[in-house]
């Protein structure tokens, strides 16, 4: 009876002092640490910002043409680009989105104004991107570029009543190691082809990581009943940056001499 | 005030992508990316920062008379993946720095390469990706040329 009791005492007290459980709901993630600019490949280096698969298929045409090794990468990939402009983006965009497309670069409200990105180019922003789970509901992702901060909801939840924001409202969840993260409620912008877009702008990201475990790869379906008559499915890659950290953003000035009428060359 | 020399050349059509500063915003409303220009000078501040490196220097013009020059960077989050930190340049260095003229403003350009005193020179990340595409290329050309197996 006595040793009962002591064994009881024993008991109790390792039961008060054992550490919670892990929380059950918890997904293991491969997609967590930093990530930054693309390996220096040529086809790293054409979607540095974002590409489309028409893009890359056309600079891996260039690549293979013999009559092309003499021509500099930058004059291929500008070729290639043109390329995906003309073939992919521009018999996608409606007539409401063409009257104004491209748009001049001296109007974009982050050079004239210091005014950070909307989603449509944040999400594609090069350099640093860390993604870290922040609580089981919730994972952020952290762009060197504007120091962004998305917020991703792994509970489904609805957006907040109110008016749509600049990055709007993201919600997600995993299939298998794949983060598929759907965003709506986007404040009319700016794409990141120079395109306007509206509100209803609804995008959804799928972020997995290569068997090697060096890259990221972003494959972003882009929907906009008023800019797009069907959509713009687009890429992008980042390569594995433990090293790389995220440094403050706060010497933007606004602009004050500049040209307009140009556009990237 | 340091004696300064003064070094002024125009190349034209050369460089034309080279010289891309960076995401933050577009290149071309202020800076005009199909012309060169080399300007000698001493630099008296470096300011590693996002989204855009500064550097200003004194230049001495033709006429003598000394000018201060600014040259515009990418940012540091792009240049610290090129290995660049707040004492890759230094204030008092004297340094002759190759960039695309602004467009608007006759003492502004953007970064393209910088040559030391020593000679040795410092280019953007940019050109350590272009060689390894380039090496990728040679290996993609040497593959077509064997006969499969």
């Amino acid at each position: 009876m006595r040793l009962t009791t002591v064994l009881l005492a024993v008991f109790a007290v390792a039961c008060s002092q054992a550490p919670p459980p892990p929380p059950a709901a918890r997904v293991p993630s491969k997609l967590e640490g930093m990530w930054s600019d693309p390996p220096a490949t040529a086809v790293g280096t054409f979607c540095f910002f974002s590409c489309t698969d028409a893009g890359i298929e056309r600079l891996n045409a260039l690549l293979d043409e013999p009559a092309n090794d003499k021509r500099p990468f930058p004059q291929l990939q500008a070729e290639a680009a043109k390329y995906q402009t003309d073939n992919y983006l521009r018999p996608r965009m409606t007539e409401a989105a063409l009257k104004t497309y491209p748009l001049d670069p001296a109007d974009d409200p982050g050079f004239l104004r210091c005014e950070p990105w909307g989603l449509s180019k944040q999400m594609f922003a090069p350099h640093q991107l860390e993604i870290r789970r922040v609580s089981d509901d919730q994972i952020d992702l952290r762009y060197g570029e504007w120091e962004a901060v998305r917020t991703v909801y792994l509970d489904g939840r609805v957006a907040p009543a109110g008016l749509p924001s600049r990055l709007g409202h993201s919600v997600g969840r995993f299939e298998g190691d794949t983060l598929v993260v759907e965003t709506s409620r986007v404040a009319a912008g700016i794409t990141w082809w120079d395109s306007q877009h509206s509100d209803q702008l609804r995008v959804v990201e799928r972020f997995a990581r290569s068997d090697d475990g060096d890259t990221l790869m972003l494959t972003a379906t882009i929907e906009d009943p008023w800019s797009l008559r069907e959509p713009v499915v687009a890429k992008k890659i980042w390569r594995w940056a433990p090293d790389q950290k995220i440094t403050p953003y706060d010497a933007c000035e606004p602009a004050t001499e500049f040209k307009k009428g140009t556009s990237e060359p | 005030m340091r004696l300064l020399r003064v070094f002024l050349l125009v190349l034209p059509l050369l460089v034309v992508t080279a010289a891309k500063t960076g995401a933050h915003h577009a290149f071309s409303p202020v800076y005009d990316a199909k012309r060169t220009i080399t300007v000698d000078g001493v630099v008296t501040q470096f300011r590693f920062v996002n989204p855009h490196t500064m550097m200003l220097m004194e230049v001495k013009n033709k006429d003598g008379k000394v000018e201060t020059w600014n040259v515009e960077f990418a940012g540091r989050l792009n240049l610290e993946e090129a290995g660049w930190n707040a004492q890759t340049i230094k204030p008092g260095e004297h340094v002759k720095v190759t960039g695309n003229p602004a467009w608007q403003s006759s003492q502004r350009m953007a970064f393209v390469k910088l040559v030391r005193a020593d000679g040795t020179e410092l280019e953007p990340g940019r050109a350590q990706r272009l060689s390894a595409i380039e090496e990728e290329r040679r290996q993609r050309a040497q593959q077509r040329t064997q006969p499969a197996k």
